[in-house]
């Protein structure tokens, strides 16, 4: 059977969430390995989500915010960003590879933009294969 | 601790949700989750019935905690959490799920979008299980509107709130009022003067002691919340500080420039014109060739920038009817023209208007159809002895031929677009645009005047192509909608703002650095953050910079999202 990665993604309410219900409305199909996590801001994202959701057996994240300048608080998505790049260092130190964490700008209006990052993201993740987290931290269970 | 009961409601939305996701047994999965007290499927969980049934199990099974999972929580959250009210519950013991926007409409395989729609559920369980009840905060109303657009749609609203006694701030871009109607000659189906619509309103707005309006001035940016905005505006050399409890968006359109449509040659042949420069010529009562003689043939184009996927999607709404009107005008100006139209569907909806497409067809005027999806009409230059300026070469789609019109004069009847500043403004009061530079407005059907954002309402052609009859509708009823909230008083605010555990709070202070509110101050001598929940608006930033945990972002809390992860992930029933 081929490998169907499950991805945690989060959205920020105002921006990226409104992004993928219009590609709802506008029934553009794209790939079902996404799981939405709404929160109110990309700002929000607390790295612990990130590590979380590969400890529960995510086999990618992705996050999304608003474009740079868009921010319905302003600046939560710089704040956002700062922390992706440290993750991503993070990750690899922790081998885990760190494409499998994404950061992207998603408008309301980007309906179609969403549903292509969303195949994208799981075209990679397939290509990257299973992620052995989960498995690995059971020695520790 | 209260043992915790979770109800969940599946939804089939009619055929919407339940056509891909097997909702019957995703209900039969969900309700043997540890603390699902019970799970149903409904055809629709937003009708009356719908929402009895939730109020009905809220009390017969002592359930303290809702999960509904069809559309988005945009479209119907608020619903669902006043049925929790009426059953007594705290409404935001509840969530949603959502699986048709991000589930039933975006796949195609049955199997999967089930499998994807129990884990969605299994993490808004997880999550409702961690939810709190929160109090809402009410807030005074401002009753002053700020109203952000001078033309039909702004001046409307205007009136309707200042003959109400309240307070108008006005603020429009341009020099005068009266926006794109200001520069019509005769409206349709009536053929009346645009002038006997719109003068006795800006005569009224200027001269109305509760209306105050500043011209050439733009919004930058505004403070606050619902009730109680505020804006520093400049106008003529002064600065103005501005408090008002709501605020009407009504910043208008801005014409397709028919530059883009390179076979139509717009400003390369002199006399191809906008349906603009029609009008002005019309107003003047002068319609004439850029040399100054008088056109014998004129065709009109219709869907110029509208209805072709190369420009914009959607139809106008408009053109058509401006189109036929002009036909009527001409005819009278010009008895002895010949007068086509190119049209590629004729629209004519509305009162009055169907009627008005078949009196305007007895006065010798030539219909011609062209096909969107073939090649657009190509207008070029005729030969020196042809006896007439230009030929327009298109595919005769009703004769199945292809033809060349021969014309004086050309008008394209051009597009609506969003106003070219609509994104500065969305910015400023903090609204979002859908595709095409629209604003979003809260719900299509249901709230098509507000937005996401409370206290700002979108009115006229901001919000979509639109005739002056909806955009003045509109416009009365965002003021309408604003005048009932002056009328209670008051106003619920949200209430998911952070709260700091000042018992583990270490007083690094990393919250107030990260706060774009300035929400967040410092007790030097508790030596612990305090929120402002005034001020804070629950973007949750702090929460995930705070180093021990202390401050939390309410209805947003680490233990609700780390839970919704491993809702996602339980093996719980995985198999389908």
């Amino acid at each position: 059977m081929e490998f169907e990665p499950k991805i945690v993604s989060f959205l920020c309410n105002w921006c990226s969430y409104t992004g993928a219900d219009l590609a709802g409305t506008s029934r553009m199909k794209y790939a079902s390995n996404i799981r939405v996590i709404r929160v109110m801001c990309s700002g929000r994202v607390d790295p612990t989500f990130v590590l979380k959701s590969f400890r529960e057996g995510a086999d990618g994240v992705l996050i999304c915010g608003c474009h740079p300048g868009d921010c319905h608080y302003h600046e939560g998505n710089y704040k956002c960003l700062r922390r992706y790049h440290f993750l991503k260092k993070y990750m690899a130190q922790m081998g885990i590879n760190p494409d499998r964490l994404k950061l992207a700008w998603i408008s309301a209006s980007e309906g179609k933009e969403f549903a292509h990052l969303a195949d994208e993201m799981a075209e990679t993740i397939k290509s990257l294969g299973p992620c052995k987290v989960k498995d690995e931290m059971e020695i520790f269970d | 601790m209260e043992e915790k009961r979770i109800g969940v409601y599946v939804c089939w939305c009619g055929t919407n949700i339940a056509k891909m996701v097997d909702v019957e047994a995703v209900a039969a999965k969900i309700a043997k989750l540890p603390n699902v007290v019970i799970a149903k499927d409904y055809k629709y969980m937003c009708s009356d019935p719908g929402q009895e049934m939730i109020v009905k199990d809220i009390k017969e099974h002592k359930l303290n905690r809702v999960v509904v999972s069809a559309c988005s929580p945009r479209i119907h959250e608020l619903t669902f959490r006043k049925a929790l009210e009426n059953a007594g519950l705290n409404q935001y013991m509840f969530e949603m799920a959502n699986i048709r926007e991000q589930v039933s409409w975006v796949h195609d395989n049955r199997e999967e979008a089930t499998i994807k729609a129990l884990d969605l559920i299994k993490g808004a369980v997880n999550k409702v299980s961690y939810n709190e009840a929160l109090d809402k905060r009410s807030v005074e109303i401002n009753p002053a509107t700020l109203v952000i657009g001078g033309g039909v749609t702004g001046l409307s609203a205007a009136l309707e709130l200042a003959d109400a006694g309240n307070k108008v701030y006005l603020v429009e871009k341009a020099g005068n009022l009266g926006g794109h109607v200001a520069n019509i000659d005769l409206t349709f189906p009536g053929l009346n003067s645009a002038a006997e619509v719109l003068e006795p309103l800006i005569y009224k707005v200027n001269n109305h002691p509760e209306v105050e309006v500043f011209l050439n001035t733009t919004i930058d940016e505004v403070f606050g919340y619902v009730g109680n905005f505020e804006s520093t505006i400049k106008s003529g050399g002064k600065e103005y500080e501005l408090k008002f409890g709501n605020i009407i968006v009504a910043t208008g359109l801005t014409p397709f420039d028919p530059g883009k449509i390179s076979s139509y040659n717009y400003e390369k042949l002199p006399d191809v014109i906008t349906s603009l420069e029609l009008e002005k010529m019309l107003k003047e009562g002068n319609v004439v060739k850029k040399d100054g003689s008088e056109p014998k043939k004129i065709a009109v184009i219709h869907c110029v920038g509208s209805r072709n996927a190369d420009y914009h999607e959607y139809c106008s709404r408009v053109c058509c009817l401006s189109a036929l009107k002009f036909s009527n005008q001409l005819r009278s100006a010009l008895p002895e023209a010949n007068l086509f139209q190119i049209y590629a569907d004729m629209r004519a909806f509305g009162k009055g208007c169907e009627e008005f497409y078949a009196s305007t067809s007895k006065k010798d005027v030539m219909f011609l159809m062209y096909d969107q999806q073939c090649d657009l009409p190509r207008i070029s230059k005729a030969e020196e002895d042809a006896g007439y300026e230009m030929g327009i070469e298109f595919y005769e789609k009703l004769s199945g031929e292809d033809i060349i019109v021969p014309a004086d004069m050309v008008v394209l009847m051009v597009a609506m677009e969003a106003h070219e500043e609509a994104k500065e403004v969305a910015h400023a009061v903090g609204i979002s645009l859908c595709g095409n530079e629209f604003y979003i407005e809260r719900h299509p059907k249901l709230d098509p005047v507000a937005t996401t954002t409370d206290g700002v309402y979108i009115a006229g052609t901001c919000q979509g192509p639109k005739d002056i009859p909806d955009s003045v509708s509109q416009a009365k009823a965002a003021a309408a909608r604003i005048l009932a909230s002056i009328a209670r008083g008051t106003v619920e605010v949200e209430v998911t703002t952070a709260v700091v555990n000042e018992d583990i709070c270490c007083g690094c202070q990393t919250c107030i650095k990260v706060c774009p509110y300035t929400a967040i101050s410092f007790d030097e001598e508790k030596n612990v953050s305090i929120v402002n929940e005034v001020l804070c608006k629950g973007c949750g930033t702090c929460g995930s910079a705070c180093p021990t945990g202390a401050i939390r972002a309410r209805h947003f809390t680490d233990e609700q999202i780390l839970s919704q992860i491993e809702g996602l992930f339980s093996k719980e029933m995985q198999e389908v």
